[in-house]
């Protein structure tokens, strides 16, 4: 099998989708010729022209109220956000529009758009671009909300988001875009919903989201020479929640760890905590579970600063031996 | 309010004591009767237990800080109670009680203690209801839990290792599956937690098989050599510590700070012998003991010791105490380190009750059982090398006494008798002494005479 | 149809008739709404139309079956004029299984996607980006068919305004975004929020037509939306037709309208689009008084009969709470 980059496959899952189904088209700010503000869409305008990679103005409220609109008119638009800060731009379309649109109008009408933008820190764009904001879109009943960590996931998750009917909202963590993994050519598809357990282990579970995952798998793999033996969980979609998968890991390891970017404050981590404290692996715990979060600060522009922002290996590596009682 | 954690007096002559090692943290929970530190007295080495359950507070003394006994060492309470940041001094349990024969000054205390409890309420009226319940409430996790209640185990009985006493899975495991489960002292324990060591896979090398830091170390490392190196022995590495660490020190301080001479003299022990054998049967029958040369030179020493009460003396401070008690040490060889209990009155014991008293005594301290008070008041001490192929040796003072007795092996000798040359059995004395407080000449004189009892041991009657 | 002088030939095409029915229908629809607040019979809250019938029915009256309208809270007219079932209607304001939304929905969220109304907005503004949206879809797929956005006063100072027509405008999509000014945004008098004469005038900010119309007449109201409409259709781009006019009620219940004169509505009531349709009508003699009494009649019976069909209808139970959401 091939390698591609996660940025290569999200673009292979929008092109593959687009050849076949004349309905999708992206919408998003220098998305045409430029590319995208990270060279997603790179090389598509060439192939499908300005009508279905729609170059937008400036103008986020619009454009995702405009992606609302198509889709509960029979398109299946894919809205790119040149950064997920710019969501609060266009969080009245998502919040109040899209996500309620099926119910408040008593199932009749329905929203399948997808919201692809990148997210997170590490590229020293300080406080206004690099923020990790899913918790809040996880909180609105009606917005699903995927959070690939992988090349090969992003493009089955980016496909099975395009074909769902609801929207959904598509994290795309920046320092993702360069990994690599095998990805197939042809079209696959990553059910909603699914966890994928990224590295097995017994002692404990450490659940982690986007750029966390890899770091979460550094950090076991320095664990592993010390005899400690880490499950990594990537739970790849927020809203559906696989809690299943976590619950029976929890349920082997007797220990949880969450690990996410987002503000540790009301961040994510927190609804997987209390999903297994009110699951039947609470029974099963040993320790108290363990939440690693962005300190409550805006991203600093010093690189310095924005690492030690957000969990490092060395925080995760920590935590775990703090979980097991091994200091 | 917090309650004081304060340095016990053990003895009747500890003044301090030096805090050997915390086995608690700040912000610890803390059972009653759980061991908080270990001190070394003048004495022993002990672990000091509470008297309270709650958090611990404060420590204000470190590891090798000496502290006055009856002062304030920390202080066990509810979170968030606020304490001094500097050692308080005495503890004021002990003042209240020497202050109670003034009238007047307790009431303006009580005052003034009202008022500080009633600006500080606002804080602490939210705690006790929530710590009040906590305190009777285990920490526990729910996994251990669960697996409490599958084993039917009492979970108040399970030690928790983790943070503030917490029981996890494992110490229920543990405890379940070893009713017969080895003992092992705290710092055992703590050392195979950390070291993810399983304490039923460690032989105890203690008396009844008890787990020493040192077992659950030697029983790790081999795992790791097995792993990496061949059947290459490198060398071990223990910390001094608990005994070994009190008796390096203390003879340290005896050797650096007594002025040691040591006297021989050669003792012909046929008659002893002669009365031994005829003691042995009645001896056992009255106590179930067979008397051994030890405990006929102890009585030989105490008998001895009361016509030279200048031998029988300590130095405290500027001024030579003559102890109006003869209060024998016994250094025993005990697993862990050298022990020395003390046979009290020895001068008014007879041989079966002297030596029914060391046969206990030594039973004791082979089995780390010795109370504080059977370690404490010694004049002097015997040591005794007897039963190894040692003809002499010198030995240390035990402080702060000031004179001790080494006794060899009996070895059959040419000696001359009366212009011939016989065989008889010979043993050393080797009395060493600090010569600070007794001169030579009076210990030649107590050797002389111990000399004279051992030969002619009809002299004990007198 | 006798030929009328006065009237221009996009009128004299329509059923005038039912155009007098649709604005009787909801004139007593929203008397009804208003008595059965005041009494407590229907719960939550509801902003009603009275007096603004003309710009409804005559913008709607223009548009094809095909075409689409987004509505906003104030919304009752236009859903009466693009065809709703006033039943329907009525069983959604008593929260009735039969009604648009399941009950769900209520005042603010009736919608009816297939018939190509996309739904009432309880957000003031949130239908601008939708409307685009859905004349994107008409575009892309060469459906032919208009969008008509419904907007008032005050949504015009909202940065989505903005935002949407000036996509519009660059996409040149079907849309026509009609201002119904009803002169207050709640309590706000439009003197005192902007400084332009008429909102139309905003339209020369965006390159695209601006019209003002006599909002309380009916026929002035279609020639103006008529002549957008016709240039949304023809590819040549969205426009905006502001109808002034004037909500003879507060903005919602409990408005004790002391931001106003009594006078002041008096003059407005003098307006009334109802009357002002009836009489020419019956001066040019299309329609005697008994005929027009008689479509009053029908009008106020049906309004009755939604009552009573919505009173007969069934709650929804607990287990409907959780129907058509998805996440």
């Amino acid at each position: 099998m091939r390698e591609l980059t996660y940025l290569e496959a999200v673009r292979e899952a929008m092109s593959q989708e687009m050849r076949q189904n004349e309905d999708v088209f992206i919408l998003g700010e220098d998305i045409g010729v430029y590319g995208g503000a990270f060279g997603v869409t790179r090389g598509m305008i060439e192939e499908f022209g300005p009508e279905r990679i729609r170059n937008t103005p400036i103008s986020e409220a619009a454009i995702s109220g405009t992606a609302v609109g198509a889709a509960l008119t029979g398109m299946r638009p894919i809205l790119e956000l040149q950064f997920s800060d710019f969501i609060t731009i266009a969080m009245d379309n998502m919040v109040n529009q899209a996500a309620k649109i099926r119910y408040m109008y008593g199932g009749k009408g329905k929203v399948p758009m997808v919201l692809r933008t990148p997210a997170g820190s590490g590229t020293g764009a300080a406080a206004q671009h690099s923020q990790s904001l899913e918790a809040w879109m996880a909180h609105v009943p009606g917005l699903k909300v995927v959070q690939p960590s992988t090349a090969y996931d992003a493009k089955g998750l980016l496909k099975a988001a395009i074909d769902d009917d609801n929207p959904v909202i598509f994290y795309e963590h920046k320092l993702c875009y360069k990994t690599k993994s095998d990805v197939p050519e042809e079209q696959y598809s990553i059910p909603l919903g699914k966890a994928d357990v990224k590295r097995e282990g017994s002692d404990v579970t450490i659940v982690a989201t986007a750029i966390m995952v890899h770091k979460s798998l550094e950090a076991a793999a320095e664990l592993e020479k010390e005899g400690i033996q880490v499950e990594v969980i990537d739970p790849r979609t927020l809203v559906p929640l696989d809690t299943e998968t976590i619950i029976q890991s929890v349920k082997k390891t007797s220990r949880l760890i969450v690990v996410h970017e987002a503000v540790k404050r009301g961040g994510f981590g927190g609804e997987i905590a209390s999903t297994i404290a009110e699951s039947e692996a609470f029974d099963y715990l040993d320790a108290p579970i363990k939440r690693l979060g962005g300190k409550a600060v805006p991203i600093p522009y010093n690189p310095e600063l924005e690492k030690a922002a957000i969990p490092t290996v060395d925080d995760i590596v920590a935590a775990v031996k703090e979980t097991l009682n091994r200091q | 309010m917090a309650k004081e954690i304060f340095m016990p007096k053990l003895s009747s002559t500890m003044e301090v004591g030096t805090l050997l090692q915390w086995f608690k943290n700040e912000g610890d929970a803390v059972e009653v009767g759980e061991p908080l530190f270990e001190i070394m007295t003048d004495k022993i080495n002990i672990e000091v237990e509470s008297y309270e359950e709650g958090i611990l507070l404060k420590k204000y003394f470190e590891e090798d800080d000496e502290v006055p006994i009856n002062h304030v060492v920390g202080y066990i309470g509810e979170a968030g109670e606020q304490v001094p940041d500097t050692p308080p001094g005495e503890s004021g349990a002990v003042k209240e009680q020497e202050d109670a024969s003034d009238s007047r000054q307790p009431q303006t205390e009580d005052l003034a203690q009202q008022g500080i409890t009633e600006t500080t309420s606002q804080e602490v009226e939210n705690e006790p209801a929530q710590t009040a319940e906590t305190a009777e409430k285990l920490r526990a996790t729910p996994a251990a839990r669960r697996v409490a209640r599958e084993e039917s185990v009492t979970l108040a009985e399970v030690p928790g290792s983790g943070p503030n006493g917490r029981i996890h899975q494992g110490d229920v495991t543990a405890f379940a599956s070893s009713n017969a489960a080895p003992t092992a002292t705290p710092l055992a324990k703590k050392v195979a937690e950390a070291e993810g060591v399983d304490l039923n896979a460690v032989t105890g090398t203690g008396s009844r098989g008890k787990i020493y830091r040192a077992d659950v170390e030697g029983a790790k490392q081999p795992v790791s050599a097995n792993a990496s190196t061949p059947a290459t022995t490198g060398e071990k590495r223990v910390k001094m510590e608990g005994i070994r660490k009190v008796v390096a020190q203390r003879m340290l301080q005896s050797k650096t700070t007594a002025p040691h001479v040591t006297l021989t003299t050669e003792v012909d022990m046929t008659e002893t012998i002669e009365l031994r054998k005829k003691l042995l049967g009645s001896i056992e029958q009255q106590t179930g003991f067979r008397v051994s040369y030890t405990e006929m030179i102890m009585k030989a020493v105490a008998t001895s010791l009361k016509l030279h009460p200048n031998v029988n003396v300590s130095l405290e401070g500027n001024e030579i105490v003559y102890r109006d008690e003869i209060n024998l040490g016994l250094a025993v060889a005990a697993d862990n380190g050298l022990l020395v209990p003390v046979v009290k009155n020895a001068d008014q014991k007879g041989l079966s009750a002297l030596t029914a008293e060391c046969k206990r005594l030594g039973k004791a301290a082979r089995e780390n059982k010795l109370k504080p008070d059977e370690m404490a008041g010694g004049t002097f001490t015997v040591s005794n090398l007897g039963m190894y192929a040692i003809d002499a040796f010198t030995p240390v003072i035990n402080q702060p006494e000031s004179a001790i007795l080494g006794v060899g092996r009996i070895n059959e000798k040419p000696v001359g008798v009366n212009g011939a040359i016989e065989l008889r059995p010979m043993m050393v004395l080797s009395l060493s002494f600090d010569h600070r407080v007794i001169d030579g000449a009076p210990a030649a004189a107590f050797l002389t005479d111990l000399k004279e009892v051992l030969e002619e041991p009809f002299k004990l009657l007198i | 149809m006798a030929q009328l002088v006065n009237l221009p030939p996009r009128v004299q095409e329509t059923d005038l008739k039912g155009l007098l029915k649709q604005m009787w229908l909801i004139r007593y629809f929203e008397e009804k709404v208003d008595e059965f607040f005041a009494k407590g019979m229907i719960h939550g809250t509801t902003h009603l139309a009275v007096g603004q019938e003309a710009s409804a029915v005559g913008s709607i009256a223009v548009l094809e079956g095909r075409d689409k309208i987004t509505s906003t809270h104030r919304g009752h007219g236009h859903c009466i004029a693009k065809g709703a079932e006033v039943n329907k209607m009525m069983a959604e304001l008593f929260g009735r299984t039969t009604g648009y939304c399941k009950g769900k929905g209520g005042s603010m969220h009736i919608a009816d996607v297939e018939k190509g109304n996309l739904g009432a907005n309880g957000i003031v503004g949130g239908g601008f980006s939708i409307a685009t949206g859905a004349a994107l879809t008409s575009k892309m797929r060469n459906e032919g068919y208009v969008v008509l956005c419904f907007f008032g006063d005050g949504a015009s100072n909202e940065g989505s305004f903005h935002e949407a027509v000036n996509l519009a405008s660059i996409w040149k999509l079907p849309v026509v975004f009609v201002c119904e000014n009803n002169q207050y945004g709640m309590s706000g008098p439009v003197k005192e929020m902007m400084n332009v004469e008429d909102i139309a005038q905003r339209a020369e900010a965006y390159g695209i037509p601006g019209k003002v119309v006599d909002g309380n007449d009916v026929f002035d109201v279609m020639n103006g939306v008529g002549e957008a409409v016709e240039r949304a259709r023809n590819g040549e781009g969205p426009s905006i037709v502001e109808a002034k006019t004037y909500r003879w009620k507060g903005h919602s219940k409990s408005d004790a309208k002391k931001y106003r004169t009594r006078e002041e509505e008096q003059e407005w009531r003098a307006k009334d689009p109802i009357a002002r349709l009836r009489d020419v009508l019956v001066q040019e003699g299309l329609l005697t008084e008994e005929e027009a009494d008689n479509i009053k009649a029908e009008a106020k019976k049906e309004i009755e009969e939604s009552v009573e069909f919505a009173k007969d209808s069934p709650m929804p139970t607990i287990d409907d709470l959780m129907e058509d959401i998805y996440a």
